[in-house]
């Protein structure tokens, strides 16, 4: 009996010691599971902010340059997201920037415009973009819109994958490139909007007056200042020169006499907004890469053909094609090499600079 | 103390009746309904000339409600999200477990409404239930996107493809087009078919098919490449095909050494007129179900071939080759084989064929897996492309041993 209440006891004892060493037992468990072996995923402290990313890109200098002398800087290496739309050097070379200082000989304010026609006031990454879209359109900073279009498979086949991008007729040649405050996209051309129409952007360059001259006589220079939207391919003076169509030829000449429409409407696409990229996306989609536009009431049509170079720059060539079939064209052909005098983009359309000429007097006489 | 129990037990048994007898279960009821089909028929290719025109992804409204500057507040029916049609459209509203796009290739498709019921052993689901009577129909552009209609910004609400007033009639099947009238002035319309395959004696060892040439004036004579003929694998159809045409039939069995019945070889079918403007149901046309002699009567594996070839022309004197994609629209082969997605890659130098689904339906019925149905098939041409509907009677359940 007595040995059975000391048993008793002592397990009210050892009840009463256990609560009150629960807390020193509780502690003992937690601190038990510290492990300083373990080791966090580290950060990785390499990813830059847009801004100081493209200041230390050496491809990128001229665009650095660029964004430092319109004073973005601190703006584009805050928290965005941005996606910065970045032309590399060679693409500025092509538009005759060499060096920074050459920036200096440009409008403070178009500097900014153009920086922040560059800079998307969101990140757009590659997957973010429709797939197969064409002229999906994104807000800048600028205000302005760009028009992205993708090619991401051949045909709608989700096997043959391509995921050929273009900004505004520039090509991405390295995509999301991943920044703190957005992305990164690698353009080869530079981004080219102006304000107004485009018969605004005909009438403020001096290289273009036979052009103008010639639309005025023929009465095709009004409707481009409408609504359109309309893609004109615009033959230099020196063009129009080299075939034998000078200023003062233009002002002798009489409209009656000429079709004008041959002579100087095929230069000019109605109701289309082509970028000359659009010509290589639709081509994965079955399209052919022949595109041709019967001229205002006539069979005769405005063919236009581009071509992909090995080192991805397109060119274009033009030709005035006697009717839909067969293969009668006139003699002159406007061929366009220089992708950094393409898709001039404009209010109520495009423009794409011509170094030649697609018709002369002789193909257009009545 | 059990009595206490008992006690609290019976005042929560009867506290939860009063609760749970409350509610009331709202079922959905359309009142002397009619049955209605929508196809978006507007097919589009992506091409430098359509680049900059309006996408015709569609919202169906009934009835809509309008505030005073006509923009759409609410509507009685809304079909969203109506893309243009797909090539096949089976005899089940399937489409909702194929697929996690919103994009809806017919209405009611993937739309969760009441469906019409069985009529003269022919199993309607695809058809919705509306109201009979007189309905105003609006067809508006919408953007291409997973926003419903109603939520989209009021800038957004505003394009009008149609507006028009359709008129149904109580407990008739209705099957609406919406369509291209003029290719050239791009001029679009809704084509409303009250449809009659319930009202005939059709038997269930024949396969019946009807033809419709759907396509817009002026389609077959505008530019091939221009109209983006040669895009997707339209085949011959891509460049359209004239305004009347006859269809000739042949049956293959489909064994691995391939072989067409000798009696089902170009066999004259009847014809096919293009017609946007008369909602009159064509002819159905029919071939026996079990025509290969080799087959049990409880399966086949036979599979269709159409021509459609310009009179005066038939399969055996047409001037042209299984290659040509360009037939100077004279004629236009289909080939109704397996599911319609796979290949026949048997018939050497055969390339500008389209593909349709089988019209016989193999299915697991009873005891037999598969089991042959004959079905009621309507074909239409629609600007180079080509479209199947089949309609299946109701079939016994699958029996698993």
């Amino acid at each position: 009996m007595i040995t059975r209440r000391y048993y008793t006891m002592s397990a009210k004892l050892s009840l009463k010691t256990l609560f009150c060493h629960l807390p020193v037992l509780l502690l003992l468990f937690f601190s038990a599971c510290k492990n300083d072996e373990l080791e966090l995923v580290k950060e990785n402290e390499n990813i830059s902010s847009g801004a100081d990313f493209i200041k230390n890109n050496y491809q990128l200098s001229l665009f650095s340059a660029a964004i430092e002398k319109a004073g973005l800087y601190e703006q584009l290496n805050a928290a965005g997201p941005f996606t910065f739309l970045a032309p590399s050097d060679a693409a500025f070379n092509a538009y005759g920037i060499f060096r920074a200082s050459d920036f200096d000989k440009m409008n403070p304010d178009s500097l900014k415009m153009l920086v922040q026609g560059h800079v998307l006031r969101q990140r757009v990454l590659l997957q973010d973009i429709p797939v197969n879209g064409i002229d999906v359109r994104y807000a800048t900073l600028a205000g302005t819109q760009v028009y992205a279009s993708l090619a991401s498979n051949f045909g709608g086949d989700v096997s043959r994958p391509i995921n050929t991008l273009y900004y505004n007729g520039a090509l991405v040649t390295r995509k999301d490139v991943q920044l703190t405050n957005g992305t990164l996209q690698l353009l080869n051309k530079v981004m080219k909007y102006s304000r107004g129409t485009v018969q605004d952007w005909l009438n403020s360059r001096a290289e273009y007056s036979i052009f103008v001259s010639g639309l005025k006589k023929f009465g095709l220079w009004d409707k481009l200042a409408t609504k359109g939207p309309y893609t004109v391919f615009a033959p230099t003076n020196a063009a129009f020169t080299t075939a034998g169509i000078t200023a003062e030829i233009i002002e002798a000449l009489k409209p009656e006499a000429y079709n004008g429409n041959r002579l100087f409407g095929g230069y000019i696409l109605d109701e289309r907004h082509f970028f000359i990229s659009d010509i290589d996306i639709l081509y994965y989609f079955g399209n052919p890469t022949i595109y041709l536009k019967e001229l205002e009431n006539d069979i005769w049509c405005t063919q236009l053909t581009v071509n992909r170079e090995n080192d991805k720059t397109l060119n274009y060539g033009l030709r005035l094609k006697k009717s839909r079939t067969g293969s009668s064209f006139t003699t002159s052909i406007a061929r366009n090499k220089d992708m950094a005098t393409m898709d001039y983009l404009t209010d109520n359309g495009l423009v794409h600079s011509s170094p030649g000429v697609i018709a002369r007097l002789t193909d257009a006489r009545k | 103390m059990s009595r206490l129990r008992i006690q609290q037990l019976g005042f929560c048994l009867i506290a939860l009746l009063l609760i749970t007898g409350c509610s009331k279960v709202e079922y959905l009821k359309v009142d002397s309904p009619a049955y209605l089909r929508v196809f978006n028929n507007l097919n589009y290719e992506k091409t430098l000339d359509g680049k900059d025109q309006e996408v015709p992804f569609l919202a169906m409204l009934i009835d809509p409600v309008m505030d005073e500057k006509g923009m759409p507040v609410s509507t009685a029916i809304l079909g969203d999200f109506l893309d243009q049609r797909a090539p096949y459209a089976p005899p089940y509203p399937s489409h909702v477990g194929n697929s996690t796009s919103v994009n809806n290739p017919e209405y009611p498709g993937k739309e969760d409404v009441l469906v019409a019921p069985v009529l003269n052993g022919f199993d309607l689901s695809s058809w919705a239930q509306v109201p009979s009577g007189k309905h105003r129909i609006v067809f508006m552009f919408r953007p291409k996107n997973t926003v419903p209609f109603f939520n989209l910004e009021p800038r957004l609400k505003t394009k009008v493809l149609i507006d028009t007033i359709i008129v149904l009639q109580e407990k008739e099947v209705y099957t609406l087009n919406v369509l291209q009238k003029d290719y050239q002035s791009k001029k679009n319309g809704v084509l409303l078919r009250h449809e009659n395959f319930y009202k005939l004696p059709l038997s269930d060892s024949l396969v019946y098919v009807n033809f419709y040439n759907l396509s817009a004036k002026g389609y077959w004579e505008a530019d091939y490449i221009e109209k983006g003929g040669n895009i997707g694998s339209k085949g011959a159809l891509g460049d359209g095909i004239r305004d009347r045409m006859n269809v000739f039939y042949s049956l293959y069995r489909k064994t691995s050494t391939e072989s067409m019945l000798s009696n089902y070889s170009g066999k004259y079918l009847g014809e096919i007129k293009r017609n946007t403007g008369e909602p009159d149901v064509s002819p159905y046309y029919s071939f026996p179900l079990f025509a290969d002699p080799l087959s049990n009567g409880i399966h086949t594996n036979i599979w269709q071939r159409l021509d459609l070839l310009a009179p005066g022309m038939d399969p055996y004197s047409k001037p042209y080759s299984g290659i040509d994609k360009t037939t100077d629209n004279n004629w236009a082969p289909i080939s109704c084989f397996s599911n319609g997605t796979v290949p026949l890659d048997y018939i050497r130098g055969d390339e500008n064929y389209v593909l349709l689904p089988n019209m016989i339906v193999n299915i697991h019925s009873g005891i037999y897996n598969p089991r042959s149905f004959a079905t009621v098939n309507t074909i239409e041409i629609v600007n180079g492309k080509a479209y199947l509907t089949t309609i299946q009677r109701k079939y016994a359940a699958p029996i698993y041993k």
